[in-house]
């Protein structure tokens, strides 16, 4: 299997796609005005105020597919834009991009992830910013004043937890596979239908009437494409390029109004999809899902009747890979501190099992491979699904890819996820045809309105609360519950009561800030579009927003896991075992930042998660454990549970730098463990041991999925010997009840370098937390984490 | 020194993801204590056979509790701590004490239900990667006994077990372990007696003799050679070597080159081995080195 030109091999891919990968990679990013301008003209418009939400949506959505501007480029096969520019995200102002209005000039100088705008579309989006400022989801979320000042200064800087659903939404991985069997106008029809259980007047006709604009605006935006191919076409010199173009046209005057009858068509009628749901809902986590299945009956079919050959297939799956990187989301200075590295978190899932239990890898699985192999870039963010009965050649490839560095595909078990889902409320032939969404949360694609990354929730800081009264170590201010003075813990037990109190405490306040955010976006933010690829909303006539889905859920992370749990262990360990401190001298040194070096130096020298020791292990597995049932007590404005996930994003630094310092020896505004690794550093049996701790963590309670990196150094992982290794470590660790792991395998050298010259390495790729980031966007706290990380090697004599 | 409990060893360090000791995914355990005394010794701390103390000074940050704990009376503290050695019974107290990881306790008494166990939590990770435990050190059949039940139950369990020798030991030790042992890496370091002794203190008739009884036993045997250029990597040596190994049908050896690694640990130890300074060896003339071994059949696999 080919991988690149420079080892002598031929190229997995033609000369046309390394062209394109250029033209997106050599781009800058920059910020689009056109979403933003037009979504306003359109809300500015008065006439429509009287017209139900939904369908102003609809209308608002429909306004800028059919008025933003349209670009094939130079070598396209898969046409379609996200933005006004190759590379570039929108800016959302009745969601989080309000926060952008105030100086959008600033964009091209900020420190971190620098973007293009032009003097013009910053001055025009500054013109709109006053608009928007009392009509965003952040300022709608509470009436009374000053609860929404409380939320927003709250959510300037995050520290209990980061509510992302106040941003937006998204995160779905829509009804592809209904697309391109019915195409719009068959959802259109099944609109109609829907409507004859409704009365005339209701709230569900009128989200019907959204859906039929919301189908309609989606085929119309196709063919305006149709008419710029065919306008290329006519001045296109080369017979071969003006053949192509007059193929476009084609296929955009049909899908995706229509089904899709081949292997081209499908993969195009979901581009114009995938670029639709971002442009309503959000740039983040919109999730194709299952390709390699979804297209499989286009590819068997039009190969055997020898329409497609596996060259042509490979030029189109890598047109679309390379589609999806040129949208990246757009964040302003404080949310890049949660999520740094331009993620969209365009999830492509491969491998696994049917909805029958059977082996479901396909021809076009080793294809998405390759491809994305060769390619290299930030998106999609790839997961592979791996199960007893994967074929060999299969995981032989995946280790292959991940020994030489590529960092990618993320790792999932499908019997610890199928478990997890169906432990949920998911039926058992849903959850086997599970899709990873965004960066590792699984859900039962086409059905599911998950809002997987609906929040972020500081776990360490819960023991600051619980040992200190309620109050921060810095203040006098209870912010959290009344528990009782360290001085009256008397036994272990008393500490991690006092820690569930303030979870509790914590968890309620958190669930009542939801709230209010899921009744906004269900009054203010409905998504018709969206919903009308995710089954349950037609019929039910309502938005998914609403909890129109088949599935409803929302997810929380739970954020330093490790840090909580070791800290709880080195509690433990040093006031009731070995009696080195007592609790009320060992507050006292946090609350010194530990300036006491012995003490410091011993409480660091205390056993951590990570290194198979179940006394200490036990205590990540008890907070993780707590932290899910606390999530399941409550529901959700759609009727959902709270589900918990383990994936920090970039949030361990963030919440790391706002919690004081903890009994396991981490000082104040340190960095936490990310996902559910073991802390920093601290895990120093090498990888089976990693394992082993991991897998002491019950993952059926946390369905939103977790995230373990394991970084390896590429010297370990040489050869066939280091293929056949890593093979057998993620074998056993899934069937010890591993959920997901993704490596990281890096000569740390490279990193260092990178740091000190970005431009040595222009487009390395590292692995963040489920997802892949250019080292380059990386803010310096983040890349001094990765190359601190430890690096496993295999031990030599 | 106490006397030698069977159920017990002197571990110096466990090794787990050990990926160069043999086969598969692999826990390597390095024992205390070796017969020889190479010049060029990788693992001066393991040389000893009982615990002993080793001191970082450069870490003390003068908490005087090293001091305080010491039954011996053997630790100075002047402006960095130090230990008087010959006072030291090797108790121990002192690296518990400091928290600092200046002091540090080399060879840790376990035993031998605990290390199973703690060997065994890696078992699926040997079992799907036919992996599973070598004994290093030192010379793990200085502990032969205690070392010979570990094997015995490792093997029952299924556990592929591997051991690294210098070939130094009494046959009879050997033998009632045969039937729990995989592979033997066995040392070659030099062919000529008088030279052998010259390096390592002691001669190889008892070394060769073993490798010839090894060599027919159904036991795995891998030659290993330690490289050190200057000492043993003269044509006459490369030839007789290869000779051995062909009188013994066996077509392959490992070469090990030289590295500096474990001359760093000897300023901190109170170690009988004399300094010894020689460069790290390039992996190329490694590769050239190996050449001469290919040249007469022998496969080769580099360690560097
Ligand atoms: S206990 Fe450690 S830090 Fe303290 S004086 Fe002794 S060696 Fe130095
Ligand atoms: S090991 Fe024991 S005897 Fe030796 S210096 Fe330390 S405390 Fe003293």
């Amino acid at each position: 299997m080919s991988r690149s030109t420079t080892d002598g091999r031929a190229d997995a891919v033609s000369a046309r796609v390394r062209r394109l990968q250029r033209a997106v990679q050599e781009a800058s990013p920059g910020v689009c005005a056109e979403r933003a301008l037009i979504w306003t003209a359109y809300f500015r418009d008065r006439s429509t105020a009287p017209l139900p939400t939904e369908v102003r949506m609809a209308q608002a959505l429909s306004r800028v597919l059919l008025e933003k501007s349209v670009h094939i480029y130079d070598d396209e096969l898969i046409v379609g834009n996200f933005t006004s520019k190759r590379v570039a995200g929108a800016i959302y102002p009745e969601l989080h991009g309000v926060a952008m209005l105030a100086n959008p000039s600033s964009f091209p100088t900020r420190a971190v992830n620098p973007l293009q705008i032009s003097p013009d579309e910053a001055a025009r989006l500054k013109a709109i910013r006053g608009f928007w400022l009392r009509r965003s989801i952040p300022y709608l979320a509470y009436r009374e004043p000053w609860r929404k000042v409380r939320l927003i200064v709250d959510q300037l800087k995050p520290r209990y937890y980061a509510l992302n659903e106040l941003g937006g939404i998204a995160h779905i991985v829509p009804d592809y596979e209904m697309l391109l069997e019915l195409g719009t106008d068959g959802l259109v029809a099944r609109a109609h239908e829907a409507r004859e259980g409704f009365a005339p007047t209701s709230p569900q006709i009128e989200f019907l009437d959204a859906v039929e604009t919301a189908a309609n605006g989606l085929a119309a935006f196709a063919e305006r494409y149709a008419h710029e191919a065919a306008r290329l076409a006519a001045t296109e010199d080369d017979p071969l390029r003006r053949g192509e173009l007059l193929e476009i046209a084609e296929t955009c005057r049909r899908v995706p109004r229509e089904p899709a009858r081949t292997f081209a068509e499908a993969v195009q009628s979901l581009t114009f999809a995938q670029i639709s749901i971002t442009l309503e809902s959000l740039d983040n986590g919109v999730s194709p899902g299952r390709l390699d299945q979804l297209l499989w009956p286009f590819y068997q079919r039009d190969v055997a009747a020898g329409t497609l050959t596996r060259e042509r297939a490979r030029e189109l799956v890598a047109a679309f890979c390379i589609k999806l990187c040129e949208v990246i989301p757009v964040f302003s200075d404080a949310t890049t501190k949660l999520h740094g590295g331009l993620m969209s978190g365009q999830a492509v899932t491969l491998g696994g099992v049917d909805v029958t239990g059977r082996d479901a890898t396909t021809e076009l699985s080793h294809l998405f491979l390759e491809v994305i192999d060769a390619l290299r870039m930030r998106q999609p963010n790839l997961h592979v699904r791996l199960h007893r009965s994967s074929p060999q050649s299969f995981t032989d490839q995946i280790a292959a890819m991940l020994c030489d560095g590529a960092n990618t595909p993320a790792l999932y078990n499908d019997d610890a996820i199928v478990s997890a889902l169906v432990e949920r409320g998911c039926d058992e032939g849903d959850a086997l045809g599970f899709a990873i969404c965004g960066c590792v949360e699984p859900v039962v694609p086409g059905a599911t309105f998950g809002s997987t990354d609906a929040a972020l929730f500081n776990l360490p800081i819960i023991l600051e609360l619980a040992l200190n009264e309620g109050r921060r170590f810095s203040s006098r201010w209870r912010v959290g519950a009344r528990t009782p003075p360290v001085t009256e813990m008397r036994t272990m037990h008393d500490v991690t009561a006092a820690f569930e109190t303030q979870l509790a405490h914590v968890v309620a306040r958190m669930v009542g800030d939801l709230h209010a955010v899921e009744s906004a976006n269900m009054r203010f933010h409905p998504t018709p579009m969206t919903s009308m690829l995710l089954r349950g909303c037609l019929e039910r006539g309502t938005c998914s927003t609403a909890g129109g889905a088949r599935y409803n859920s929302s997810g929380v992370q739970c954020v330093g896991p490790a840090d909580t749990g070791d800290s709880l262990a080195a509690i433990e360990r040093s006031v009731f075992v070995d009696r080195r401190v007592t609790l009320p001298q060992l507050v006292a040194a946090l609350k010194a930042n530990l300036d006491d070096r012995d003490l410091f130096a011993y409480l660091r020298g205390l056993g951590k998660f990570g290194n198979d020791d179940a006394l200490v292990d036990r205590y990540t597995a008890y907070v993780l454990e707590r932290f899910s049932s606390e999530l399941a007590r409550h529901r959700s404005r759609r009727d959902g549970p709270y589900v918990a996930g383990v994936y920090s994003m970039t949030t361990h630094a963030h919440f790391g730098s706002v919690t004081g310092a903890l009994p396991n020896g981490r000082l104040a505004s340190a960095c936490f463990a990310s996902g559910l690794s073991p802390e920093n550093g601290m895990d120093r049996e090498g990888p089976t041991a990693v394992f082993n701790s991991v897998n002491r963590v019950d993952t059926r309670s946390l369905s939103n999925g977790v995230n373990l990196n394991v970084l390896f150094d590429q010297a370990t992982l040489r050869g066939a010997n280091g293929r056949r290794v890593l093979s057998s470590l993620v074998r056993t660790y899934f069937r010890g009840g591993g959920m997901q792991v993704q490596t990281n395998i890096l000569d740390p050298a490279v990193l260092i370098e990178a740091r000190a010259d970005p431009s040595a390495h222009p487009n390395l790729l590292v692995r963040i937390s489920g997802y892949s980031a250019y080292f380059n966007d990386l803010t310096p706290t983040m890349k001094d984490e990765i190359i601190r990380r430890t690096a496993h090697s295999g031990t030599a004599t | 020194m106490g006397t030698v409990v069977v159920d017990e060893v002197v571990v110096v360090d466990v090794q787990r993801f050990s990926l160069h000791d043999g086969p598969g995914i692999r826990t390597t355990v390095f024992l205390k204590g070796c017969p020889l005394r190479c010049l060029w010794c990788q693992n001066p701390e393991a040389v000893r056979r009982g615990p002993e103390i080793a001191v970082y000074a450069e870490r003390c940050e003068h908490s005087g509790r090293c001091g305080e704990v010491c039954p011996e009376g053997a630790i100075r503290l002047g402006a960095l701590a130090r230990v008087d050695f010959d006072r030291c019974s090797a108790c121990g107290a002192c690296a518990r004490e400091c928290a600092h990881d200046a002091i540090r306790l080399i060879g840790r008494r376990v035993n031998i239900d605990e290390l199973e166990g703690d060997l065994l939590r890696d078992l699926a990770f040997f079992e799907d990667s036919g992996g599973g435990v070598t004994f290093s050190g030192g010379e793990p059949m200085v502990q032969a006994p205690a070392l010979g039940s570990l094997l015995a139950r490792l093997s029952g369990r299924g556990v592929h077990t591997a051991i690294e020798t210098c070939g130094l030991f009494p046959w009879s030790r050997m033998a009632p372990l045969l039937t729990s042992l995989d592979l033997v890496y066995f040392d070659v370091k030099h062919m000529d007696s008088a030279v052998h002794r010259r390096l390592t203190g002691l001669g190889n008739e008892l070394i060769l003799a073993n490798f010839a009884r090894l060599a027919n036993s159904p036991v795995e045997l891998v030659a290993r050679m330690p490289v050190v250029p200057g000492f043993n990597d003269d044509e006459e040596n490369v030839r007789a070597t290869a000779d051995l190994l062909h009188t013994h049908g066996l077509t392959r050896i490992h070469l090990l080159g030289y590295h500096g690694l474990g001359e760093a640990k000897k300023p901190h130890l109170d170690s009988p081995l004399a300094p010894f300074h020689l460069a790290t060896m390039e992996r190329r003339d490694l590769e050239k080195f190996a050449s001469r071994f290919e040249e007469r059949g022998i496969d080769v696999t580099i360690y560097d």
